[in-house]
Protein backbone atom coordinates (compact mmCIF):
# COMPACT_ATOMS: atom_id res chain seq x y z
CA UNK A 1 0.00 0.00 0.00
CA UNK A 2 1.37 3.69 -0.50
CA UNK A 3 -0.89 5.03 2.62
CA UNK A 4 1.68 7.13 3.36
CA UNK A 5 3.69 8.25 1.02
CA UNK A 6 4.73 11.52 0.78
CA UNK A 7 6.64 14.31 -1.43
CA UNK A 8 8.19 17.11 -0.62
CA UNK A 9 8.44 19.62 -3.58
CA UNK A 10 11.13 22.77 -3.31
CA UNK A 11 10.16 25.46 -5.85
CA UNK A 12 12.96 27.98 -6.25
CA UNK A 13 12.37 29.45 -9.71
CA UNK A 14 9.84 31.99 -10.63
CA UNK A 15 9.50 31.36 -14.39
CA UNK A 16 6.21 30.33 -15.92
CA UNK A 17 7.85 27.59 -17.57
CA UNK A 18 10.12 27.17 -14.36
CA UNK A 19 7.25 26.87 -11.43
CA UNK A 20 4.62 24.45 -13.76
CA UNK A 21 6.90 20.84 -12.75
CA UNK A 22 6.67 21.72 -9.71
CA UNK A 23 3.01 22.29 -9.32
CA UNK A 24 1.52 20.00 -11.83
CA UNK A 25 3.98 16.92 -9.73
CA UNK A 26 1.94 18.05 -6.58
CA UNK A 27 -1.25 17.58 -8.27
CA UNK A 28 -0.41 14.68 -9.61
CA UNK A 29 0.90 13.22 -6.40
CA UNK A 30 -2.50 14.08 -4.40
CA UNK A 31 -4.42 12.39 -7.33
CA UNK A 32 -2.68 9.79 -7.17
CA UNK A 33 -2.92 9.50 -3.09
CA UNK A 34 0.17 10.79 -2.58
CA UNK A 35 0.92 13.23 0.40
CA UNK A 36 2.30 16.53 -1.38
CA UNK A 37 3.64 19.92 0.27
CA UNK A 38 5.63 22.34 -2.09
CA UNK A 39 8.35 24.67 -0.42
CA UNK A 40 8.86 27.96 -2.30
CA UNK A 41 11.72 29.27 -1.75
CA UNK A 42 14.40 32.27 -3.55
CA UNK A 43 12.79 33.30 -6.67
CA UNK A 44 9.99 30.66 -6.49
CA UNK A 45 8.23 32.98 -3.61
CA UNK A 46 7.10 35.26 -6.38
CA UNK A 47 4.99 32.20 -7.32
CA UNK A 48 2.29 32.26 -4.14
CA UNK A 49 3.14 36.16 -4.29
CA UNK A 50 -0.86 37.82 -4.41
CA UNK A 51 0.90 40.43 -6.97
CA UNK A 52 3.71 38.83 -8.69
CA UNK A 53 1.29 35.10 -9.31
CA UNK A 54 -0.64 36.56 -12.10
CA UNK A 55 2.29 38.26 -13.73
CA UNK A 56 4.67 34.91 -14.35
CA UNK A 57 7.09 35.66 -17.12
CA UNK A 58 9.28 33.06 -19.47
CA UNK A 59 13.15 32.86 -19.27
CA UNK A 60 14.26 32.69 -22.67
CA UNK A 61 17.67 34.01 -22.44
CA UNK A 62 20.09 31.37 -21.88
CA UNK A 63 17.23 28.82 -22.82
CA UNK A 64 18.65 26.31 -26.03
CA UNK A 65 15.05 24.94 -26.10
CA UNK A 66 13.48 27.90 -26.08
CA UNK A 67 14.47 28.66 -29.92
CA UNK A 68 14.73 31.96 -29.46
CA UNK A 69 18.37 33.71 -30.00
CA UNK A 70 19.85 34.58 -26.48
CA UNK A 71 20.99 37.48 -28.08
CA UNK A 72 16.94 38.66 -29.08
CA UNK A 73 16.15 36.67 -26.16
CA UNK A 74 17.70 39.39 -23.76
CA UNK A 75 15.90 42.27 -25.18
CA UNK A 76 13.45 44.29 -22.77
CA UNK A 77 9.93 43.15 -23.00
CA UNK A 78 11.11 39.85 -24.07
CA UNK A 79 10.28 37.81 -21.20
CA UNK A 80 6.94 39.31 -20.57
CA UNK A 81 6.25 38.99 -24.38
CA UNK A 82 6.75 35.28 -24.19
CA UNK A 83 5.20 34.73 -20.92
CA UNK A 84 1.98 36.04 -22.04
CA UNK A 85 2.05 33.85 -25.84
CA UNK A 86 2.51 31.00 -22.80
CA UNK A 87 -0.57 32.16 -20.72
CA UNK A 88 -2.59 32.42 -24.13
CA UNK A 89 -1.53 29.25 -25.43
CA UNK A 90 -2.30 27.45 -21.82
CA UNK A 91 -5.79 29.25 -21.36
CA UNK A 92 -6.63 27.68 -25.17
CA UNK A 93 -5.46 24.34 -24.10
CA UNK A 94 -7.69 25.21 -21.21
CA UNK A 95 -4.97 24.64 -18.88
CA UNK A 96 -5.11 25.51 -15.40
CA UNK A 97 -2.75 29.47 -14.71
CA UNK A 98 -0.72 29.40 -11.53
CA UNK A 99 -3.38 30.80 -9.76
CA UNK A 100 -5.53 28.29 -10.13
CA UNK A 101 -3.17 25.73 -10.07
CA UNK A 102 -2.34 27.12 -6.32
CA UNK A 103 -6.24 27.13 -5.23
CA UNK A 104 -6.35 22.94 -6.91
CA UNK A 105 -3.70 22.30 -5.12
CA UNK A 106 -4.79 23.84 -1.78
CA UNK A 107 -8.44 22.23 -2.78
CA UNK A 108 -6.78 18.99 -3.04
CA UNK A 109 -5.16 18.95 0.31
CA UNK A 110 -1.48 20.01 -1.02
CA UNK A 111 0.10 21.83 1.78
CA UNK A 112 1.74 24.76 0.62
CA UNK A 113 4.72 27.13 2.33
CA UNK A 114 6.78 29.79 1.75
CA UNK A 115 10.61 30.26 3.00
CA UNK A 116 11.59 32.52 5.64
CA UNK A 117 14.83 33.62 4.61
CA UNK A 118 13.47 34.49 1.39
CA UNK A 119 10.71 36.55 2.77
CA UNK A 120 13.25 38.36 4.57
CA UNK A 121 15.72 38.73 1.63
CA UNK A 122 12.40 40.24 -0.86
CA UNK A 123 10.74 42.35 2.51
CA UNK A 124 7.64 40.53 2.23
CA UNK A 125 5.30 39.73 5.12
CA UNK A 126 2.90 36.70 4.97
CA UNK A 127 -0.18 39.38 4.21
CA UNK A 128 1.49 39.69 0.67
CA UNK A 129 1.36 36.39 -0.42
CA UNK A 130 -1.66 34.29 -1.79
CA UNK A 131 -4.01 32.80 0.75
CA UNK A 132 -3.21 29.22 -0.07
CA UNK A 133 -0.11 29.52 1.84
CA UNK A 134 -0.16 27.22 5.15
CA UNK A 135 2.99 29.27 6.66
CA UNK A 136 6.16 30.68 6.61
CA UNK A 137 8.50 28.01 7.12
CA UNK A 138 12.45 27.73 7.68
CA UNK A 139 14.98 25.18 6.33
CA UNK A 140 14.76 23.13 9.02
CA UNK A 141 11.26 23.14 9.61
CA UNK A 142 11.11 21.69 6.01
CA UNK A 143 13.72 18.92 7.04
CA UNK A 144 10.53 18.07 9.62
CA UNK A 145 8.05 17.93 7.12
CA UNK A 146 9.66 16.00 5.03
CA UNK A 147 10.26 13.22 6.68
CA UNK A 148 9.92 9.80 5.50
CA UNK A 149 8.86 11.71 1.90
CA UNK A 150 10.33 11.52 -1.23
CA UNK A 151 12.18 15.41 -2.23
CA UNK A 152 12.11 16.88 -5.58
CA UNK A 153 13.66 20.05 -6.21
CA UNK A 154 12.58 21.96 -9.22
CA UNK B 1 47.35 89.80 -65.78
CA UNK B 2 50.63 91.17 -66.92
CA UNK B 3 51.00 94.62 -68.22
CA UNK B 4 51.48 93.59 -71.71
CA UNK B 5 48.62 91.76 -71.78
CA UNK B 6 46.30 94.50 -71.00
CA UNK B 7 47.60 96.83 -73.98
CA UNK B 8 46.60 94.05 -75.96
CA UNK B 9 43.41 93.79 -74.76
CA UNK B 10 43.18 97.21 -74.82
CA UNK B 11 44.07 97.37 -79.23
CA UNK B 12 41.72 94.31 -79.48
CA UNK B 13 38.95 96.82 -77.76
CA UNK B 14 39.84 99.41 -79.95
CA UNK B 15 39.82 97.32 -83.00
CA UNK B 16 36.05 95.72 -82.05
CA UNK B 17 34.66 99.10 -81.76
CA UNK B 18 35.19 100.33 -84.71
CA UNK B 19 34.17 97.23 -86.58
CA UNK B 20 31.01 97.10 -84.56
CA UNK B 21 30.55 100.67 -85.93
CA UNK B 22 30.94 98.78 -89.51
CA UNK B 23 28.23 96.51 -88.76
CA UNK B 24 26.14 99.22 -87.52
CA UNK B 25 26.21 101.25 -90.63
CA UNK B 26 25.86 97.67 -92.66
CA UNK B 27 22.74 96.88 -90.99
CA UNK B 28 20.96 100.02 -91.43
CA UNK B 29 20.87 98.83 -95.44
CA UNK B 30 17.81 97.40 -96.29
CA UNK B 31 18.25 94.33 -98.47
CA UNK B 32 19.53 91.21 -96.53
CA UNK B 33 21.49 89.47 -99.43
CA UNK B 34 23.62 92.91 -99.51
CA UNK B 35 24.16 93.16 -95.90
CA UNK B 36 25.30 89.46 -96.20
CA UNK B 37 27.69 90.10 -99.03
CA UNK B 38 29.03 93.27 -97.45
CA UNK B 39 29.42 91.18 -94.16
CA UNK B 40 31.58 88.18 -94.98
CA UNK B 41 34.19 89.87 -95.92
CA UNK B 42 34.00 92.40 -93.00
CA UNK B 43 33.64 89.88 -90.35
CA UNK B 44 36.74 87.28 -92.41
CA UNK B 45 38.77 90.86 -91.85
CA UNK B 46 37.43 90.68 -87.83
CA UNK B 47 38.16 87.13 -87.41
CA UNK B 48 41.53 87.60 -89.48
CA UNK B 49 42.39 90.04 -87.01
CA UNK B 50 41.11 88.86 -83.85
CA UNK B 51 42.78 85.40 -84.35
CA UNK B 52 46.29 87.03 -84.73
CA UNK B 53 46.08 88.78 -82.25
CA UNK B 54 44.89 85.81 -80.08
CA UNK B 55 47.96 83.65 -81.82
CA UNK B 56 50.11 86.02 -80.09
CA UNK B 57 48.35 85.95 -76.44
CA UNK B 58 48.27 82.06 -76.96
CA UNK B 59 52.23 82.06 -77.70
CA UNK B 60 53.33 83.69 -74.19
CA UNK B 61 50.88 81.78 -72.17
CA UNK B 62 48.05 83.73 -71.44
CA UNK B 63 45.12 82.28 -73.42
CA UNK B 64 45.67 78.82 -72.30
CA UNK B 65 43.80 79.30 -69.34
CA UNK B 66 40.92 81.63 -71.35
CA UNK B 67 40.50 78.11 -73.32
CA UNK B 68 40.45 76.16 -70.35
CA UNK B 69 37.43 78.33 -68.88
CA UNK B 70 35.70 78.31 -72.50
CA UNK B 71 36.31 74.21 -71.84
CA UNK B 72 34.64 74.67 -68.56
CA UNK B 73 31.37 77.43 -69.83
CA UNK B 74 31.15 74.53 -72.76
CA UNK B 75 30.60 71.64 -69.71
CA UNK B 76 28.17 73.95 -67.79
CA UNK B 77 26.19 74.94 -71.23
CA UNK B 78 26.10 71.35 -71.99
CA UNK B 79 24.51 70.31 -68.33
CA UNK B 80 22.39 73.79 -67.69
CA UNK B 81 19.51 75.57 -69.42
CA UNK B 82 18.10 79.03 -69.09
CA UNK B 83 15.93 78.19 -66.53
CA UNK B 84 18.72 77.09 -64.43
CA UNK B 85 21.18 80.12 -64.39
CA UNK B 86 17.95 82.32 -63.50
CA UNK B 87 17.46 80.48 -60.67
CA UNK B 88 21.03 80.55 -59.97
CA UNK B 89 20.77 84.75 -60.43
CA UNK B 90 18.15 84.14 -58.11
CA UNK B 91 20.56 82.20 -55.28
CA UNK B 92 23.68 83.97 -56.25
CA UNK B 93 23.73 85.86 -52.77
CA UNK B 94 23.11 82.78 -50.77
CA UNK B 95 25.31 81.23 -53.28
CA UNK B 96 28.10 83.75 -52.22
CA UNK B 97 27.55 83.37 -48.35
CA UNK B 98 27.45 79.99 -48.83
CA UNK B 99 30.90 80.53 -50.21
CA UNK B 100 32.54 82.51 -47.82
CA UNK B 101 31.21 80.69 -44.60
CA UNK B 102 32.77 77.24 -46.59
CA UNK B 103 36.24 79.43 -47.04
CA UNK B 104 36.59 80.67 -44.15
CA UNK B 105 40.35 79.47 -42.90
CA UNK B 106 39.26 77.65 -40.01
CA UNK B 107 36.51 76.15 -41.99
CA UNK B 108 39.14 75.18 -45.30
CA UNK B 109 41.92 73.87 -42.57
CA UNK B 110 39.06 71.49 -40.97
CA UNK B 111 37.95 70.18 -44.57
CA UNK B 112 41.82 69.78 -45.93
CA UNK B 113 42.79 67.25 -42.69
CA UNK B 114 39.28 65.99 -43.01
CA UNK B 115 40.35 65.13 -46.90
CA UNK B 116 43.95 64.07 -45.95
CA UNK B 117 42.13 61.56 -44.24
CA UNK B 118 39.87 60.20 -47.00
CA UNK B 119 42.78 60.48 -49.04
CA UNK B 120 44.66 58.22 -46.74
CA UNK B 121 41.33 55.89 -46.00
CA UNK B 122 42.94 52.70 -48.01
CA UNK B 123 45.08 52.31 -44.99
CA UNK B 124 41.38 52.07 -42.29
CA UNK B 125 40.91 49.08 -41.03
CA UNK B 126 37.20 48.11 -41.04
CA UNK B 127 35.18 48.73 -37.93
CA UNK B 128 32.60 46.81 -36.71
CA UNK B 129 29.80 47.88 -33.72
CA UNK B 130 32.28 47.15 -30.99
CA UNK B 131 35.00 49.01 -32.93
CA UNK B 132 32.52 52.13 -32.92
CA UNK B 133 31.53 51.89 -29.28
CA UNK B 134 35.51 52.01 -28.63
CA UNK B 135 35.99 55.14 -30.85
CA UNK B 136 33.42 56.83 -29.15
CA UNK B 137 35.54 57.23 -25.98
CA UNK B 138 37.65 59.16 -28.23
CA UNK B 139 37.80 63.02 -26.98
CA UNK B 140 37.81 64.29 -30.58
CA UNK B 141 36.14 61.37 -32.46
CA UNK B 142 33.23 63.09 -29.61
CA UNK B 143 33.21 66.23 -30.48
CA UNK B 144 33.29 65.52 -33.90
CA UNK B 145 29.86 63.43 -33.43
CA UNK B 146 28.68 66.48 -31.57
CA UNK B 147 29.35 68.28 -34.52
CA UNK B 148 27.84 66.30 -37.19
CA UNK B 149 24.86 66.07 -35.03
CA UNK B 150 24.72 69.22 -35.17
CA UNK B 151 24.97 69.28 -39.14
CA UNK B 152 21.95 66.80 -39.16
CA UNK B 153 19.70 68.64 -36.83
CA UNK B 154 20.59 71.44 -38.79
CA UNK B 155 19.82 69.72 -42.81
CA UNK B 156 16.86 67.63 -40.99
CA UNK B 157 15.49 71.37 -39.94
CA UNK B 158 15.85 72.29 -43.38
CA UNK B 159 14.35 69.51 -45.53
CA UNK B 160 11.51 69.57 -43.40
CA UNK B 161 10.77 73.28 -43.83
CA UNK B 162 11.36 72.50 -47.36
CA UNK B 163 8.89 69.89 -47.17
CA UNK B 164 6.44 71.72 -45.26
CA UNK B 165 6.61 74.69 -47.63
CA UNK B 166 5.78 72.05 -50.48
CA UNK B 167 2.65 71.20 -48.40
CA UNK B 168 1.95 74.53 -48.39
CA UNK B 169 1.97 74.85 -52.13
CA UNK B 170 0.28 71.61 -52.92
CA UNK B 171 -2.64 72.85 -50.42
CA UNK B 172 -2.68 76.06 -52.05
CA UNK B 173 -3.35 74.23 -55.34
CA UNK B 174 -5.58 71.80 -54.59
CA UNK B 175 -7.79 74.90 -52.72
CA UNK B 176 -7.58 77.03 -56.38
CA UNK B 177 -8.07 73.68 -58.20
CA UNK B 178 -11.50 73.02 -55.90
CA UNK B 179 -12.63 76.45 -56.67
CA UNK B 180 -11.54 76.58 -60.18
CA UNK B 181 -13.50 73.23 -60.46
CA UNK B 182 -11.87 70.23 -62.72
CA UNK B 183 -9.85 71.45 -65.86
CA UNK B 184 -11.49 68.64 -68.25
CA UNK B 185 -12.28 65.15 -67.45
CA UNK B 186 -9.81 62.83 -66.69
CA UNK B 187 -9.67 59.39 -68.14
CA UNK B 188 -10.47 56.71 -66.54
CA UNK B 189 -7.41 54.14 -66.30
CA UNK B 190 -9.28 51.55 -65.62
CA UNK B 191 -12.84 51.07 -64.16
CA UNK B 192 -13.27 49.43 -60.89
CA UNK B 193 -16.14 46.42 -61.18
CA UNK B 194 -18.49 45.45 -58.71
CA UNK B 195 -17.09 42.83 -56.98
CA UNK B 196 -18.84 39.02 -58.06
CA UNK B 197 -21.87 38.53 -55.85
CA UNK B 198 -20.50 36.06 -52.93
CA UNK B 199 -21.97 32.28 -53.09
CA UNK B 200 -23.58 31.77 -50.39
CA UNK B 201 -22.15 29.13 -48.50
CA UNK B 202 -23.68 25.96 -48.10
CA UNK B 203 -25.96 25.44 -45.39
CA UNK B 204 -23.95 23.80 -42.58
CA UNK B 205 -25.93 21.09 -41.06
CA UNK B 206 -26.64 21.83 -37.50
CA UNK B 207 -24.79 20.03 -35.21
CA UNK B 208 -25.28 20.36 -31.42
CA UNK B 209 -21.39 21.20 -30.60
CA UNK B 210 -18.64 19.02 -29.25
CA UNK B 211 -17.47 19.66 -25.62
CA UNK B 212 -14.23 20.48 -25.54
CA UNK B 213 -11.36 18.28 -25.09
CA UNK B 214 -10.43 17.73 -21.46
CA UNK B 215 -7.29 19.66 -21.11
CA UNK B 216 -4.63 17.04 -21.11
CA UNK B 217 -6.48 14.26 -21.85
CA UNK B 218 -5.06 11.22 -23.72
CA UNK B 219 -7.63 8.97 -25.18
CA UNK B 220 -7.69 5.57 -23.06
CA UNK B 221 -6.33 2.74 -24.13
CA UNK B 222 -8.41 -0.46 -24.04
CA UNK B 223 -7.80 -1.72 -21.19
CA UNK B 224 -5.72 -5.18 -21.04
CA UNK B 225 -8.04 -7.70 -18.87
CA UNK B 226 -5.62 -8.81 -15.85
CA UNK B 227 -8.32 -10.54 -13.55
CA UNK B 228 -12.10 -12.15 -14.08
CA UNK B 229 -13.93 -11.49 -10.82
CA UNK B 230 -17.65 -13.31 -10.58
CA UNK B 231 -17.71 -13.01 -14.58
CA UNK B 232 -16.38 -9.13 -15.08
CA UNK B 233 -13.22 -8.47 -16.34
CA UNK B 234 -10.50 -6.14 -14.57
CA UNK B 235 -7.50 -4.43 -15.71
CA UNK B 236 -4.47 -4.51 -13.94
CA UNK B 237 -5.26 -1.11 -11.95
CA UNK B 238 -8.82 -2.40 -11.31
CA UNK B 239 -10.99 -0.66 -13.50
CA UNK B 240 -13.59 -2.51 -15.73
CA UNK B 241 -12.15 -3.57 -19.02
CA UNK B 242 -15.37 -2.84 -20.69
CA UNK B 243 -17.83 0.04 -19.42
CA UNK B 244 -20.89 -1.50 -20.71
CA UNK B 245 -20.34 -4.62 -18.16
CA UNK B 246 -20.97 -1.63 -15.19
CA UNK B 247 -24.09 -2.15 -12.93
CA UNK B 248 -24.90 0.12 -10.04
CA UNK B 249 -24.68 -2.91 -7.63
CA UNK B 250 -21.16 -3.65 -9.30
CA UNK B 251 -20.41 0.19 -8.14
CA UNK B 252 -21.71 -0.47 -4.73
CA UNK B 253 -18.87 -3.57 -4.10
CA UNK B 254 -16.68 -1.63 -5.98
CA UNK B 255 -16.74 1.35 -3.79
CA UNK B 256 -17.09 -1.18 -0.60
CA UNK B 257 -13.82 -2.29 -1.96
CA UNK B 258 -12.28 1.27 -2.09
CA UNK B 259 -13.40 1.84 1.37
CA UNK B 260 -16.11 4.22 0.17
CA UNK B 261 -19.47 4.89 1.43
CA UNK B 262 -21.89 5.85 -1.12
CA UNK B 263 -24.51 8.63 -1.11
CA UNK B 264 -26.50 10.70 -3.07
CA UNK B 265 -23.57 12.99 -3.73
CA UNK B 266 -21.32 10.23 -4.85
CA UNK B 267 -23.96 8.99 -7.61
CA UNK B 268 -24.03 12.27 -8.89
CA UNK B 269 -20.88 12.29 -9.70
CA UNK B 270 -19.97 9.21 -10.40
CA UNK B 271 -23.26 9.53 -13.16
CA UNK B 272 -21.61 12.77 -14.69
CA UNK B 273 -18.44 11.12 -14.84
CA UNK B 274 -20.17 8.08 -16.56
CA UNK B 275 -22.36 10.57 -19.19
CA UNK B 276 -18.99 12.43 -19.85
CA UNK B 277 -17.05 8.94 -20.93
CA UNK B 278 -20.01 7.90 -22.85
CA UNK B 279 -20.16 11.25 -24.72
CA UNK B 280 -16.10 12.50 -25.22
CA UNK B 281 -14.72 8.20 -24.98
CA UNK B 282 -12.06 9.36 -22.50
CA UNK B 283 -12.37 9.32 -18.97
CA UNK B 284 -13.21 12.13 -17.20
CA UNK B 285 -10.30 13.59 -14.99
CA UNK B 286 -10.18 15.48 -11.69
CA UNK B 287 -10.17 19.28 -13.61
CA UNK B 288 -12.68 17.44 -15.86
CA UNK B 289 -15.10 16.28 -13.49
CA UNK B 290 -15.43 19.27 -11.42
CA UNK B 291 -16.75 21.16 -14.83
CA UNK B 292 -19.11 18.56 -15.52
CA UNK B 293 -20.31 17.64 -12.32
CA UNK B 294 -20.20 20.80 -10.83
CA UNK B 295 -18.46 19.82 -7.85
CA UNK B 296 -15.12 21.83 -6.38
CA UNK B 297 -11.93 19.62 -5.84
CA UNK B 298 -12.25 20.11 -2.33
CA UNK B 299 -15.45 18.49 -2.35
CA UNK B 300 -13.75 15.85 -5.00
CA UNK B 301 -11.49 15.04 -2.34
CA UNK B 302 -14.03 14.87 0.77
CA UNK B 303 -16.13 12.21 -1.27
CA UNK B 304 -13.38 10.58 -2.64
CA UNK B 305 -10.14 11.22 -0.59
CA UNK B 306 -7.80 8.86 -2.16
CA UNK B 307 -7.01 9.47 -5.33
CA UNK B 308 -10.66 11.03 -6.34
CA UNK B 309 -9.81 10.53 -10.06
CA UNK B 310 -8.64 7.12 -10.05
CA UNK B 311 -11.23 6.01 -7.58
CA UNK B 312 -14.37 7.43 -9.22
CA UNK B 313 -13.20 5.61 -12.47
CA UNK B 314 -13.10 2.47 -10.59
CA UNK B 315 -16.35 3.19 -9.13
CA UNK B 316 -17.95 3.97 -11.83
CA UNK B 317 -16.66 1.44 -14.60
CA UNK B 318 -14.74 3.65 -16.76
CA UNK B 319 -10.66 3.22 -17.35
CA UNK B 320 -7.82 5.18 -15.66
CA UNK B 321 -7.86 8.45 -16.25
CA UNK B 322 -5.30 9.96 -18.27
CA UNK B 323 -3.67 13.32 -18.25
CA UNK B 324 -1.72 15.32 -15.20
CA UNK B 325 -4.70 17.42 -13.91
Amino acid sequence: MTANRKVAIICSKAGLDECYPALILANAARQSGIDAFVFFTFWGLDVITEEKVDHLHVNLAGNPASGMPTMLAGLPGMESLAGRMMRKQMTELSLPSVREMLQILDEAGAELYGCELAMQMFKRKKEELVPQVKDVITAGDFYDLAEGAQIIFT
Amino acid sequence: MSDPTKTELTLIAERLDALTAQVARLAERPRQDDLYDELVPVVRAMMGSAMGRLDAMERDGTLAFVRELGGVGQKVLANFSAADVRQLGDAVVTILETVRTLTQPDVMRVAADAGEAIQHADSAKPMGLFGMMRATKDDDVQRGMAVMMEVLRRVGHGVNAIAAKQQHADDKKAKLAEILGPKRQRKVLGTERAAPPKALPPPTPVVKAAPPAPACAVPAKPGQVAAVIDGVAFTADGNLVDAAAWTRGLATALADAERVALTDAHWAVLDAARADFAATGSSPNIRRLTQVAGVSTKDLYVLFPRAPGRTIAKIAGLPKPAGCL
